[in-house]
């Protein structure tokens, strides 16, 4: 940046390094025809994306972890748009505190979280490994949900609720074609969000995985802790391919700032 | 919209809470399965005059305190140039500083295994300059995690650092330059100051990152460094300890807890004077 | 006398906007001068490289005879007052009013009279405990102005002081800076759009369009006699009339007298026939709109602004004759 801020370009310098350099040898890796994990690689090949792409615990589990963040996003706005409207609109006692209760998920440590549903609802009461997965990721994106969604309604006027009643539709009506347009932008900022959370989790996913709910980053770690070899570096870098296109279009549609506004306060 | 029907919506979504999440982790916390009642307050008692576990939590909370200072070091210098420039690029870098946050923990610390390994980028420079003669051990240290952690966090540590910059008016600066002040003055004088409450919440969200993240200290520190979270998971999946592993999330709790209490108090005190 | 600041062409273009076009200015000492304009003018633009806040794309500004052009704000010396006013929220008003002396390294029992002696002179010595977001608007104006001049400044620079005042208060606090002006001998420059407000405070005006200097003097002279079209219609000149020779000339509109046809009231004058076209009653004064053919044969709107009490009895589509003496008609370049 300027010269003229010596000190402070310095250390903002050292910090993209620190954010983004890993992220360039992970690309810069995958592309390695070599066996093991180097740098500079021994030489340049497609090998490990094809290596990556035909093995079948990599493809398996980001089956479960596409169909794993689908359904708990899904769940969680279902839940949570409702919730969100009861808080909101509705006349609801302890407001603030159901509130706070929904955004609690945010507070408590996801390691924390993954061991206690684990203990108590796969040991204790030996439910699937899966639904307490699904349970335990719908629980993690409900505060996204809510406080996401929330915002959008908080900015928006009850009046115009009031003034659709007031011409004659009926409270389905007023909600399909008021509230709903109104809460779009927020219902799609909470969507990408928690699609995004859950494919990424690792703590809940980790504690409670079984050979058939496992997802892709926990199946990852496993395959890093075993093998030495660029496939991992690969995978990543089909994911961070991945991850671009879904903030090109979050950019395009909403703009960053406005979905982060969210994640963070 | 304004009725009580209205209000029940909110029943659903609060059964999922409850029973998938609240009583669950009250359940944990105090009684794990198999355990005797207030058997994990006696482990809680022994983990904390235990020498081996105190290392644990020691190094898990001063790693949490230095990749606050680390993260807010260099976050807070990259918000402010960024909230204080007029350049195209600063929106291009902000997104480019952002993006971390939508790409998975693995693939970002899996980077550093390229970089400190062995056969890792900064080894075969040393070694290949002659500097050293062997590779020196980079990964599984405390340094590896450390970077990890700040590489993770820093993201958080902008945005919140850029909101609150954004919100100091750079009229004040210039006030401050008229004044007599030069930039560096300008920026510990007036900017800092008004930054405070989000550099608390940057502070805040870093360590509770810190001190709960599992990948990173398990790629990179290993067994021989471990962290409060890789020895939940050890407790709860390589030893099977269930007295132990509550123990351990109480104690990461009671940490995270700890150190939002204090930072909305001090919002608080702030808010006030 | 020296001139306490001076512009060398100076020029600053953002983009392929030119904000301030190669003018040349002179800053006189101890003196109030205005820079007047519509918004976009380039006269907050030009302050602010004064200041120092912005460097000029070309040209040279001097300070004190000293070229001054690349010379951050904080060496300049000078005291500005923003039109935000822009107090520090988190230091007492006391403490705002005593950065700038802390900063010269004046401490102590020095900086503290200092301080009191500049909250004396805006009355407001009182609050210096206070924070400034518990002041009103026309306090934390005070204690901007009482925190520029604490430094004891080169030139004291003014921007906008006042727009953001009510309109009681703003006619107050002109003569309260014209007060502090003539106590402290500063020399002020003051950037303002509101011409009542630099005809009634400035020593010297500048008048400024689309980044050029259009007319500057003493605001008698300017208003009395304004060398172009904008200056004049700035001011207030709403009459331009062509003569036969091709010659503009601009009248005001309490100079135009109007009467029924055929009695020209004022002789050896302007003389013009015409229609009636809206006839204003305001209180004090009446405004008179009428459709005219001027000498040179162009179609015209002439309006005069009569006093109520003694304006003829006229109402819309009288033929009427609009006349002006020839000491009124103040010639201009088209």
């Amino acid at each position: 940046m300027k010269t003229s801020r010596p000190v402070a370009g310095t250390l903002a310098v050292a910090g993209y390094i620190i954010m983004i350099v890993p992220i360039l040898f992970v690309v810069a890796t995958a592309f390695s025809a070599g066996s093991t994990l180097k740098f500079p690689p021994d030489g340049l090949s497609l090998r490990w994306f094809g290596e990556a792409l035909s093995y079948d615990p990599f493809l398996e589990s980001l089956v479960t972890s596409l169909q794993l963040a689908v359904a708990s996003t899904a769940i969680a706005l279902l839940l949570g748009v409702p919730a969100t409207i009861a808080i909101h609109r509705g006349r609801l006692p302890g407001k603030n505190i159901v509130e706070s209760l929904f955004l609690s998920p945010l507070i408590v440590p996801e390691l924390v979280v993954g061991l206690a549903l684990f203990q108590q609802l796969v040991i204790t009461y030996n439910l699937e490994n899966a639904s307490v997965l699904l349970i335990g990721h719908t629980a993690l994106l409900l505060p996204y949900a809510v406080r996401v969604t929330g915002a959008s309604l908080a900015n928006a006027d009850p009046s115009l609720e009031e003034a659709a009643r007031g011409l004659g539709a009926s409270p389905l009506r007023t909600f399909v074609t008021v509230t709903l347009p109104i809460l779009r932008p927020g219902l799609f900022s909470a969507a990408l969000l928690g699609f995004v959370t859950s494919f990424n989790n690792v703590p809940l996913s980790l504690l409670l995985q079984s050979r058939d709910a496992r997802t892709l980053p926990v199946t990852m770690l496993d395959y890093v802790q075993q093998s030495y070899d660029p496939m991992v570096a690969a995978t990543s870098t089909l994911i961070l391919g991945a991850t671009v296109v879904i903030a090109i279009i979050a950019e395009r549609t909403l703009g960053f700032a406005k979905i982060f506004g969210g994640i963070n306060r | 919209m304004r009725s009580r029907t209205t209000s029940l919506l909110v029943l659903p979504g609060l059964a999922l809470l409850v029973l998938g999440f609240l009583i669950p982790s009250l359940a944990m916390l105090f009684s794990p399965p198999g355990t005797e009642t207030g058997e994990i307050f006696v482990r809680l008692g022994e983990m904390i005059t235990d020498p081996y576990e105190l290392r644990i939590i020691g190094r898990t909370v001063a790693i949490g305190l230095v990749v606050v200072v680390v993260s807010i070091t260099l976050g807070f210098p990259i918000a402010y140039l960024l909230a204080r420039s007029q350049s195209r690029w600063a929106g291009v870098l902000l997104a480019l500083a952002i993006f971390p946050l939508l790409l998975s923990n693995v693939v970002r610390t899996f980077g550093w295994l390229v970089i400190l390994g062995s056969n890792g980028v900064i080894g075969q420079l040393l070694t290949g300059l002659g500097v050293l003669e062997e590779a020196p051990q980079l990964l599984y240290t405390e340094l590896a995690i450390v970077l990890g952690l700040t590489q993770l966090f820093l993201p958080l540590a902008i945005i919140s650092c850029y909101s609150a910059v954004s919100q100091v008016d750079a009229g004040l600066d210039d006030a401050a330059r008229g004044l007599g002040a030069s930039r560096t003055r300008t920026f510990w004088d007036v900017v800092v100051p008004l930054s405070l409450p989000g550099l608390v919440v940057a502070a805040t969200l870093v360590f509770a990152g810190s001190v709960t993240a599992y990948t990173t200290p398990y790629l990179l520190g290993g067994s021989s460094q471990r962290m409060l979270s890789t020895q939940l998971f050890s407790y709860s999946s390589v030893t099977i300890d269930w007295a132990g592993a509550s123990a351990t999330a109480m104690i990461m709790t009671f940490l995270v807890f700890l150190v939002s209490g204090l930072s909305s108090l001090a919002a608080r005190r702030g808010a006030t004077s | 006398m020296t001139a306490a600041a001076e512009f060398v062409e100076v020029s600053q273009k953002f983009g392929d906007f030119t904000a301030v076009d190669a003018i040349d200015l002179s800053i006189p000492q101890g003196k109030l001068t205005t820079l007047l304009g519509p918004s976009g003018c380039g006269k907050t633009t030009s302050l602010r490289m004064l200041a120092g806040y912005s460097a000029p794309t070309a040209g040279r500004i001097l300070i004190d005879g000293v070229d001054s052009t690349k010379l951050p704000p904080e060496k300049r010396g000078l005291g500005m007052v923003f039109q935000s006013y822009a107090l520090f929220p988190h230091m007492t008003v006391a403490d705002n009013v005593g950065y700038g002396l802390k900063l010269r390294g004046i401490t102590g029992p020095a900086r503290r009279a200092r301080i009191t002696e500049s909250l004396e002179m805006v009355g407001l010595a009182h609050l210096a405990a206070s924070r400034p977001r518990k002041l009103s608007g026309g306090q934390q104006q005070r204690v901007a102005l009482a925190r520029a001049i604490a430094i004891r400044p080169k030139l004291l620079l003014l921007d906008e002081p006042l727009s953001n005042l009510d309109a009681r208060l703003r006619v107050q606090m002109r003569s309260e800076i014209r007060r502090i002006q003539s106590e402290t001998g500063l020399t002020v420059v003051l950037v303002t759009h509101d011409q009542d407000e630099a005809l009634e405070m400035s020593d010297e005006m500048v008048l400024m369009r689309a980044g050029k200097i259009m007319q500057q003097g003493a605001p008698s002279n300017v208003f009395g006699s304004p060398t172009n079209r904008f200056v004049a219609e700035f001011l207030g000149y709403e009459n331009f009339i062509t003569m036969t020779d091709g010659s503009l000339h601009t009248v005001r509109p309490e100079h135009l007298e109007v009467a029924p046809a055929g009695r020209p009231v004022i002789d050896g004058g302007l003389s013009l026939p015409g229609t009636v076209t809206d006839v204003a009653y305001r209180g004090v004064d009446v405004l008179v709109t009428v459709q005219s053919t001027d000498p040179s044969g162009l179609n015209v709107t002439l309006v005069s602004d009569l006093r109520a009490d003694t304006a003829p009895p006229v109402t819309v589509g009288d033929r009427v004759t609009v006349s002006a003496h020839q000491t009124r008609l103040v010639p201009i370049a088209a």
